[in-house]
């Protein structure tokens, strides 16, 4: 049994990894990002990004953490039902500017943490889903009849 | 007295806008805030507007710099999710076009370090040798600047005569052996300026998860190349420097033995070309529901790219791109701590940093 497949029986899931467009995915089942994100720390694995995913209709958000283990690309998803999650700034620093642009981006809380003035857009108002805030300006609207 | 100076958004020391608020006291910065954001274009958000085809040149207009990364890394995730494999000529071509964007992004930041050294002759010795390398990126793709050069499948121009392409890179290499490289790694003037300045430590690197040769200068030795070969980098021989000191000077010489180890690459590469068609010939082909991700070495690093997309739709549902950049800017921060105010903006140019890419 590698050190991978110890993750998800540490944490009293029967999920197998699943490899997958270039990802070996697991499915977190009951386990928190924040335990995901010290099991990750002690397989000393290299965080990449998080990518969020706006769901159609009201169906919420998708996360997909990402971290590098030796080469091999891990990916775990999580679905969130509301428009917040756990920060796992605490335990992992490479985090920070990730979970600030999908907060300014998504309008997404990660809960427990703080943050520092907009990292992309200075000056404009936080917590803005951007995707709805076009759509709803009319701006792309307007791009379709131009084409 | 403590106070703070504002650098930025218009750089001393790069064509770019960003701004660093650097909190001194006296000559010696104690902290430092970064503020991104002035390029921001939406690039993802545009990206869920465009077809297969038009999403490819608007993401090799993410960067000025390594625009053939971005198309190289977006085509391979795209490849994920219609099944198509590159034929093995198209993948040595993807290695030449990524090894040459790699040779004139470090010699055009060489050129930029010497510059900021104060070192000025030996800016314009480095402009002169990225316009060589700027020559054969025009000879292969007919482009300078946005190559065209990657479609799903496969890569749109060949190399039809790999031996003449081969004594420019030979040349090329030579030079580099005799001037850049020997002055960068032996110069008074070069460790001066760089040995002992804007350090950043093994465990800092790791906890920051910086990649490229800012995470390599620091004693971390991660390179996609080598890690998780992709295009035809498996089938070719190439060492990783590495360096431990993580101060300017580690990043300087990471650069420069990079520079000898893309030349080694690209002889492999010319001479081992293999005959065949360059793209999937006639093949037709359909996007299934889901998300790809493809991850390469840019020349700054990891760049990552998370492509999703619906079973019948033009356009992609959604296209995420971690570029290097975004991943090694926030250890400036700990590079500036402590160090001398006058030696802030070489710090920041050390690790070649790309703001179009980090803001999109």
């Amino acid at each position: 049994m590698t050190s991978l497949d110890e993750i998800p029986q540490k944490h009293g899931s029967n999920e197998a990894w699943v490899e997958k467009g270039g990802v070996h995915w697991l499915n977190p089942g009951k386990m928190s990002v924040r335990q995901l994100a010290a099991a990750m720390n002690e397989l000393h694995a290299r965080f990449i990004t998080i990518t969020a995913y706006q769901l159609p209709k009201e169906e919420g958000f998708r996360m997909e953490y990402h971290w590098d283990l030796d080469g091999q690309l891990l990916g775990f998803s999580f679905v969130l039902a509301g428009k917040s999650i756990e920060s796992i700034f605490d335990l992992c620093e490479a985090v920070d500017w990730i979970e600030r642009e999908i907060h300014e981006g998504f309008a997404i809380e990660f809960t427990g943490r703080e943050y520092e003035p907009l990292l992309l857009r200075q000056g404009d108002t936080p917590g803005v889903n951007l995707r709805d805030a076009v759509v709803a300006s009319g701006a792309l609207a307007a791009n379709q009849e131009k084409k | 007295m403590s106070y703070k100076i504002p650098m930025g958004p218009y750089h001393p020391a790069l064509e770019e806008p960003y701004k660093l608020d650097l909190i001194c006291e006296g000559e010696t910065v104690e902290d430092a805030k970064l503020h991104i954001g002035f390029n921001f274009r939406g690039i993802e958000h545009l990206a869920e507007s465009r077809n297969y085809i038009q999403v490819i040149a608007l993401m090799e207009r993410v960067c000025g710099i390594c625009s053939n990364i971005h198309t190289l890394t977006l085509c391979t995730a795209m490849e994920g999710l219609t099944g198509l494999t590159p034929p093995p000529r198209a993948q040595y071509i993807r290695v030449i076009m990524a090894e040459l964007e790699r040779l004139h992004s470090h010699v055009l930041w060489a050129g930029i370090a010497a510059k900021l050294m104060g070192f000025k002759t030996m800016f314009m010795t480095c402009f002169e040798l990225r316009e060589k390398v700027m020559d054969v990126l025009q000879a292969i793709s007919g482009n300078r600047v946005n190559y065209s050069m990657n479609r799903i499948g496969g890569v749109n121009r060949d190399i039809t005569d790999p031996q003449s392409i081969l004594k420019m890179v030979e040349a090329l290499e030579a030079e580099m052996a005799r001037t850049v490289i020997p002055i960068f790694t032996t110069s008074r003037t070069a460790t001066s300026r760089c040995a002992g300045v804007g350090v950043l430590t093994t465990e800092k690197a790791i906890a920051l998860g910086v990649v490229g040769p800012v995470a390599r200068a620091s004693g971390v030795p991660q390179d996609l190349r080598r890690a998780a070969p992709y295009a035809a980098y498996a089938e070719l021989d190439f060492d990783v420097p590495v360096q431990p000191a993580g101060d300017v000077r580690a990043r300087l010489l990471v650069r420069a033995l990079e520079i000898m180890e893309s030349c080694k690459i690209l002889r492999q590469a010319l001479s081992k070309l293999p005959p065949g068609e360059i793209h999937t010939e006639g093949e037709k082909f359909a996007f299934t529901t889901g998300t790809a991700t493809a991850r390469v070495e840019a020349p700054r690093g990891e760049v990552m790219y998370s492509v999703s997309w619906r079973e019948g739709s033009r356009n992609p549902a959604r296209v995420h791109v971690r570029t290097p950049t975004f991943a090694v800017m926030p250890a400036i921060r700990w590079m500036v701590k402590g160090a001398r105010l006058a030696d802030t903006p070489l710090i920041q140019a050390s690790i070649d940093p790309c703001y179009s890419c980090t803001d999109r």
